[in-house]
């Protein structure tokens, strides 16, 4: 009797773990490569930055003089750090606050089909599409007074060029043009795409309702392009935090680190001094802002969909 | 068991000794000039050549070169010849066991060569890891043309309080002064380097290095700073400097806008480089003179700024790579690239090769320079070296105070003692 039930009940569990595993096995097997790649590309590099970043090392053999949360001390009462957080914010709300704005403004009167749209479409793009490097050195040529268009044109109209490079005031807007330009087509070709998605009958029906361009705009389309708005802010804010590779060949964090952002702090203060541990304890900083960042978006996304 | 793997070990070696057969070098550099490139590859063919079991890869590393050479050297594939400045990472390849003693392989008369500081420059702890090869100084390049339009005589700059009134007379003049392209910090640098040197000396940086009496904080190095600051208050560089890197500098000076460059031998050819004539200032026009001398130094008028730069030898290089740089690094050899100016060799015999008559005299100058010190950006590590080229580019626009500059250099000069 016990021993049938015993039985029984091993068949039981025999075959409830069979079920698990069959019903897993997909999943596992296609789990499988997904995870290992990001565990050794994404999981592993940051916890080896966290390792690093407890220790004072120059890259060369492996770290062993553990400094605990000195590396730390020193990124926050760097000077310069501020400046970087200040810059990168800034960045970030021109990118939220100019940048999208403008582009959808421009995917609202581009969005529909004509040679002339497409023409310009392609116009706007284009900056995109050129290499962080090549556009920040075009720029930085434009904006030169000695040599470029920025003295070509105070030529032209008879005053003294203005070096905004050079000028720790005026060198943040000037690099916020810079990124405006060469983003905005990026998220106007994102809404264009969202805005030829929805039903032509819907702005028809509205039309016949007698609602206004203005009413069909911000009852009809926006909303119609909610998620496209949260995968651009969300495109926007995190190339803010990234941003770097434009910044060097414009101003290589200068004029006195005026320019710096917090990759740009990393890289200055960080890689060319060879000081890895240091530049860890930067990288884990901006991987902490990163996750808070991202968890607030989350939720403003939740409740934008709601 | 253990035999056996011994006995296939064995083997495998004599199977590669007998497949090998040729050597193969990787060298890597960081240079740029085509001429020189060119000479490059040809001197490597020609000991090819003659070395018929020897293979030469020349190799060019980017911009990056310092940061990609600390990865590539720490790799299995390190390169075994390796272009280096010597300096602070030198110390530091040296403590991170990844380069290799060729004072065994090298022959006597390749040391006598590059004579004593060339020797000293690549020893670490009575060790020497590589052959000198060119020297570099950094000096003051004016335009004769408009310092005799602003009335400026040359012989007033040999001191530093006449160098002031010279600016301030060029100035006055409507002409720029100085060219300066601190967007490339380390153009900066060479104000704050001199000026320490000048005012420290030899003995006073040895002492400062090791942290003594206030490292970096000293009375001179503070001194060093207010200096530059006095230079600064005079804006005697070009509008829009601090957004301008070297190459727009050497272009400024070149084009005739600017009366003075503190800039190493090299701009002789890259004010050319970057003018907009492409001619610079004519060979006639152009003068150059040394740092001037302050009140109060500890070190010499006659001590230079500058570099000795070489090759060195990772851990695992052969002595075949070491014979073949010895070879390269022959009198006969560097004298063509001295012929073509590419640089200054270290060697008296081949810089007698020289042909620019700049080059010659600069080359007599280091040969006379009573302490030639090494680029502070080199000599004093990556680290400290540019915190040393971060403050003097916010010195130069005024944006940092001689204390907070002292103080960020012995910060970073802490970290690495």
């Amino acid at each position: 009797m016990t021993s049938t039930t015993i039985a029984t009940a091993n068949a039981e569990a025999g075959r409830v773990r069979l079920r698990i595993n069959r019903t897993h096995l997909a999943a596992i097997v296609l789990l499988v490569p997904a995870v290992v790649l990001f565990g050794v590309f994404v999981v592993l590099p940051i916890l080896q930055a966290l390792r690093f970043s407890f220790y004072d090392w120059n890259g060369y053999g492996s770290p062993s003089k553990f400094v605990g949360i000195e590396n730390y001390i020193k990124v926050v009462s760097q000077r310069h750090f501020g400046t970087a957080l200040r810059n990168t914010t800034f960045i970030a709300l021109v990118s939220l606050l100019v940048q999208l704005p403008l582009a959808l403004w421009l995917a609202l009167s581009l969005y529909r089909n004509t040679w002339f749209t497409a023409f310009l479409r392609t116009v706007f793009f284009l900056p995109y599409m050129l290499a962080e490097i090549a556009a920040g050195l075009m720029w930085n040529f434009m904006y030169d007074g000695n040599y470029g268009l920025a003295h070509s044109l105070a030529d032209a109209i008879g005053v003294e060029p203005k070096f905004v490079l050079a000028d720790p005031a005026w060198v943040m807007p000037a690099i916020a043009v810079v990124l405006v330009w060469k983003y905005f087509g990026f998220h106007m070709m994102i809404y264009i795409a969202a805005l030829q998605g929805i039903p032509n009958d819907m702005v028809e029906a509205a039309r016949l309702d007698g609602a206004k361009p203005w009413q069909i705009v911000r009852h009809i389309k926006i909303p119609l392009i909610r998620s496209a708005l949260a995968v651009t802010a969300f495109f926007a804010i995190t190339g803010s935090l990234q941003l770097f590779d434009l910044i060097v060949p414009l101003t290589n964090g200068g004029p006195n680190n005026a320019s710096l952002t917090i990759v740009g702090f990393l890289y200055q203060f960080g890689v060319t001094r060879m000081r890895i541990g240091f530049g860890s304890a930067v990288s884990i900083v901006l991987f902490a802002i990163c996750v808070v960042v991202s968890i607030i978006y989350q939720r403003a996304a939740r409740i934008v969909e709601k | 068991m253990k035999s056996m793997t011994r006995a296939l070990c064995v083997l495998a070696m004599t199977a590669h000794g007998a497949f090998a057969g040729t050597v193969e070098i990787d060298m890597v550099h960081i240079q740029s000039n085509p001429g020189e490139l060119k000479l490059m590859d040809e001197m490597a063919a020609a000991y090819e050549a003659s070395h018929p079991d020897v293979k030469i890869k020349v190799r060019k590393f980017g911009e990056d070169y310092k940061t990609m050479l600390s990865t590539a050297l720490q790799s299995e594939d390190a390169p075994d010849v390796i272009y280096s400045w010597g300096g602070g990472v030198l110390s530091d390849q040296v403590n991170a066991g990844l380069l290799r003693d060729i004072g065994g392989v090298l022959a006597d008369d390749s040391k006598s060569a590059v004579g004593p500081a060339g020797i000293d420059a690549f020893t670490r702890d009575g060790k020497l890891y590589g052959i000198a090869q060119n020297v570099s100084e950094v000096v003051f390049w004016y335009n004769k043309d408009l310092f005799a339009k602003a009335g400026v005589d040359v012989a007033s700059m040999m001191t530093w309080d006449g160098l002031l009134a010279g600016v301030k007379k060029i100035k006055d003049a409507g002409i720029t002064p100085i060219s300066l392209g601190a967007k490339d910090k380390w153009t900066a640098a060479f104000y704050w380097d001199y000026l320490a040197l000048r005012l420290a000396g030899k003995g006073g940086l040895e002492v400062a290095r090791t942290g003594a009496n206030d490292g970096f904080l000293a009375p001179a190095f503070v001194k060093a700073g207010e200096e530059f600051l006095k230079l600064a208050e005079l804006e005697p560089f070009q509008k829009g400097f601090e957004a301008a890197g070297y190459a727009s500098s050497s272009g400024v000076f070149g084009d005739g806008n600017a009366a003075m460059i503190l800039m190493g031998d090299w701009n002789y050819q890259e004010s050319k480089t970057n003018s907009t004539s492409g001619q610079s200032v004519p060979d006639d026009k152009l003068g150059f003179f040394a740092f001037p001398s302050l009140q109060d130094e500890k070190g010499n008028p006659t001590d230079t700024l500058g570099g000795i730069n070489g090759w060195v030898f990772s851990k695992n290089a052969s002595d075949e790579a070491v014979k073949f740089m010895a070879w390269y690094q022959d009198a006969a050899n560097l004298a063509k690239f001295a012929k073509g100016g590419y640089y200054i060799p270290i060697n008296v015999k081949a810089a007698d090769s020289l042909e620019n008559p700049f080059q010659r005299q600069i080359a007599k100058d280091i040969g006379a320079s009573t302490y030639h010190a090494i680029f502070f950006d080199q000599s004093l590590g990556v680290n400290a070296g540019n915190a040393v080229n971060d403050v003097s580019s916010s010195l130069a626009s005024k944006a940092i105070s001689a204390v907070d500059a002292a103080g960020d250099v012995e910060d970073a000069m802490a970290g690495d003692r």
